[in-house]
């Protein structure tokens, strides 16, 4: 797919730091613009019409190479298989020379005058009732869905002859887009595989202004049909997008724009970096095409620009604004600096662990051989593994078979298999601990990013009191919103190292990443606790306040880019070695991380 | 008229001119969007001479969206959940096609009891037992149709008054091999509950020891 062209490019960022990627954002008009490229391309080279070249290419999934192979092998068999010839009215010539699939019949009752095949009725199994004639005779039609007999009914058909009405079409349509959001659409007979081609709905959803069609519809039928058609352009927006691994639909919800992002199409490079992208579109229903630069100035109130946002999670002004995913990964937020393989493997060990891990902690013990976890609820301290059957004491965690004649007295603490299991489980508890220290830094960051919603309002009113007791003006109060903004930058950055540092592997260079970790974690502290602080009365004070927090945030700010740079020139060096093993990562016999050149 | 209301009303009169099919519809109450339909069991099937209802719900989208059918009377067939009657058939579900009816619908079941396809199973139970036996699997569905759908052989018209019901025909299983297991001191029901999950019969009993077995009732 040609991605080069200029036309459908807009760029995003001018200079690019080593934590962020090249991406374009596009507009479903832009992605339309490529579609229509593609059939122009698909059509002039079969001599056949953009219909049917939409209708190739969503079968073999835009796959142009491997459509053009099996057009030239087999074009009848390409073309029953796209659902645009039924296999009865295939011709015996190789190529279509004009596909029966647009050919719709706009009949009234009166001049329906269809001699046409039976419908062709390729049984499946278990279908096994005859299947009527859909086929209207020339003096009365009775549609075979509706039952409606009226002489003034409009009827429409495929190529296949199987003529319904036009209310019938109207509802099939609605229940396939609205309902299944289904791009493909089957004619309504039984085992009929022909599908509508894109003029065929559009005619039906929205007729020529000038037809007789147009005319008897009623403005809420037109509106109706206009936002069916547009749900089926999104579709096919959509199932495009979804076939090219470059492009990926922004996941927001109502927002219609995809993100270009060729650096990240490969799993081999999501090991290398971390594609945050952002579609270009601003707060969450989004009607304006033009993906705008993201430096544009932040609004000043969040809650007017954001429209009561209230269900964002990451509300950094960026983020509640700029619709910011992971390209690579269903994460829908920014985990760098980790990379996507990481992230969803610690996703999963929260999901998993951390409701029952403390619980698990304190109530049980593993059984020495087999470390399954076993509670004790009562009863005798002669345990018996119910998976192992390994039996051991409760007590001392040693081998019931070395109690010996004592029973039930454990005194024999200096058993060297008591020993060795106690260590064993030490072990298991300290791997529990240690995933605890990490998941609960990681959480806390995560709860007081979710509380920013409330500091954004705490700091409004601050500003507000700013202003009141001294002689700045709005704008110059605006330090404080900043400093907001970039501490819950830096809590996202944060909590993701964490999840990072759980699986990096104990060398050197987790120590240096730790070092950075701890430098951004304690300034972003210093800074919580000066926004969080009272406000001085006097002017004097709320200077040296505007000094401080000003240069904290500044100096938050470089914390956090060293932190990410560091952190991605590492991914690109292959500098980080994990501790398990990652999607993606391939690994030498030494455990050693390689990442792929 | 509602578009989907006449549809219905014509399809329920159809149905009722139509004397050659033995479909019936019956309303179940008030609407026609709930209705209960029947037939009999194919000839020359175990389910013959059986007296099949379906239940029916018209859904709001129908006839663009496929009618909801169950089995209400219990049948034994790989395709039919034995316990609640759910049924597995393409066109109830992707294969659907707006000019289906309701009659046309209840002949593919009609025939789905003719023709069974255990390899895309309902009830995975029935659907083993067919493919290890399948004479042992027409003996168990035929005294289904006897108990539950008013087959032959038993000629009481309610099911519910059938006398003894023999939970091990119930099962599909052999009397002797309950029996074997009883007699280590196991309760019947656990023997056949056990037997039946485990496909205790035709040539599988060779492959399945006796230790597993008891495993199993141990369990």
């Amino acid at each position: 797919m040609d991605m080069d062209n200029e036309d459908f490019k807009v760029p995003i960022k001018e200079k690019k730091k080593a934590y962020e990627v090249d991406f374009t954002s596009l507009s479903q008009t832009a992605i339309e613009k490529m579609m229509d490229s593609e059939l122009e391309h698909i059509a002039g080279i079969f001599g056949v019409d953009r219909d049917t070249a939409a209708l190739l290419l969503r079968h073999l999934q835009w796959n142009k190479e491997r459509l053009i192979e099996k057009y030239m092998d087999n074009a009848s068999s390409v073309s029953i298989d796209a659902g645009i010839s039924s296999p009865s009215t295939s011709t015996s010539s190789p190529t279509i020379p004009s596909a029966p699939g647009p050919s719709r019949r706009t009949t009234s009752r009166s001049s329906t005058k269809v001699l046409g095949p039976s419908p062709s009725t390729s049984k499946q199994r278990r279908t096994p009732p005859p299947a009527k004639k859909y086929t209207p005779s020339a003096t009365s039609f009775t549609c075979h869905i509706c039952f409606d007999d009226s002489p003034s009914l409009k009827t429409r058909a495929l190529g296949c002859e199987h003529t319904f009405c036009l209310g019938c079409w109207v509802d099939y349509l609605g229940s396939r887009i609205r309902d299944e959001q289904e791009l493909v659409i089957p004619c309504m007979a039984e085992s009929c595989a022909l599908r509508a081609p894109d003029s065929f709905v559009r005619a039906i959803l929205v007729p020529d202004a000038g037809s007789p069609e147009a005319k008897s519809m009623t403005p809420e039928e037109k509106a109706a049909g206009q936002k069916l058609w547009e749900r089926f352009g999104e579709l096919g927006v959509r199932d495009f997008v979804g076939a090219n691994k470059a492009l990926k639909y922004c996941p927001y919800p109502a927002c219609t724009n995809t993100v270009s992002c060729p650096s990240a199409s490969t799993k081999a490079s999501l090991t290398r970096i971390v594609p945050i992208v952002t579609c270009g579109a601003r707060g969450i229903p989004q009607t304006s095409q033009s993906p705008s630069s993201s430096s544009s100035s932040p609004a000043l109130n969040p809650y007017a620009a954001g429209g009561g946002s209230s269900d964002n999670t990451t509300l950094d002004t960026a983020a509640s604004k700029e619709h910011v995913y992971c390209f690579g990964c269903p994460v829908e937020s920014d985990h760098r600096p980790v990379v996507c393989g990481v992230a969803r493997m610690w996703l999963k060990k929260c999901a998993d662990d951390s409701e029952t891990a403390n619980w698990i902690k304190s109530n049980t013990k593993e059984c020495p051989i087999c470390q399954s976890t076993i509670e004790k609820n009562g009863g005798c301290n002669h345990m018996t593994c119910k998976k192992c059957k390994h039996e051991f004491c409760w007590v001392c965690m040693g081998p019931w078979t070395e109690h010996g004649t004592q029973w039930y007295s454990c005194n024999r603490y200096e058993e060297k298999a008591g020993i060795d299991a106690r260590d064993q489980q030490s072990q298991s508890r300290a791997s529990l601990e240690r995933y605890l220290h990490y998941y609960n830094r990681w959480a806390n960051h995560e709860q007081s990013s979710k509380l920013s919603l409330d500091l954004y309002a705490k700091t409004e009113k601050k500003m507000e009191s700013l202003q009141s007791s001294s002689a700045l003006t709005w704008i110059e109060v605006q330090f404080m919103r900043k400093a907001v903004d970039q501490a819950v930058r830096c809590r996202r950055t944060l909590q993701w190292t964490y999840a990072m540092g759980y699986f990096l592997e104990n060398d050197n260079m987790k120590e240096l990443f730790e070092a950075n970790q701890r430098d951004l974690e304690r300034s972003v502290e210093e800074l919580s606790e000066l926004l969080e602080g009272p406000v001085p009365v006097d002017k004097e004070g709320i200077g040296v306040l505007r000094q401080k927090v000003t240069d904290k945030t500044v100096y938050v700010q470089m914390r956090n880019e060293v932190m990410l740079e560091d952190t991605a020139n590492g991914l690109v060096e292959g500098r980080w070695k994990w501790n398990a093993p990652v999607e993606g990562f391939s690994y030498e016999e030494d455990g050693d991380v390689d990442v792929l050149p | 008229m509602d578009a989907r209301l006449r549809r219905v009303n014509k399809e329920i009169a159809d149905c009722k001119n139509d004397t050659t099919s033995n479909i019936k519809i019956e309303l179940v109450g008030d609407t026609p969007f709930h209705l209960k339909g029947s037939f009999p069991g194919p000839e020359g099937t175990p389910y013959e001479g059986g007296h099949f209802e379906v239940d029916i719900v018209i859904p709001e989208q129908y006839p663009f969206s496929p009618v909801k059918m169950k089995f209400m009377t219990k049948v034994y067939h790989p395709n039919v959940s034995s316990a609640s009657g759910a049924i597995c058939l393409d066109i109830l579900k992707d294969a659907w096609s707006p000019v289906l009816t309701l009659k046309s619908t209840l002949i593919s079941l009609q025939s789905l009891l003719c023709s069974p396809e255990p390899n895309d199973p309902q009830d995975a139970e029935v659907a083993k037992h067919y493919t290890t036996s399948k004479a042992s699997f027409e003996e168990t569905a035929a005294y289904w149709t006897q108990i539950y759908a008013g087959g032959p052989g038993k000629k009481t018209s309610s099911a519910n008054s059938a006398p003894v019901r023999d939970e091990i025909a119930m099962a599909g299983l052999e009397r002797a091999h309950v029996d074997q297991f009883e007699a280590l001191g196991f309760e019947r029901t656990k023997v056949i509950e056990v037997l039946r999950r485990l496909n205790y019969r035709g040539a599988n009993v060779a492959s399945i020891s006796e230790d597993k077995v008891v495993e199993e009732l141990l369990r």
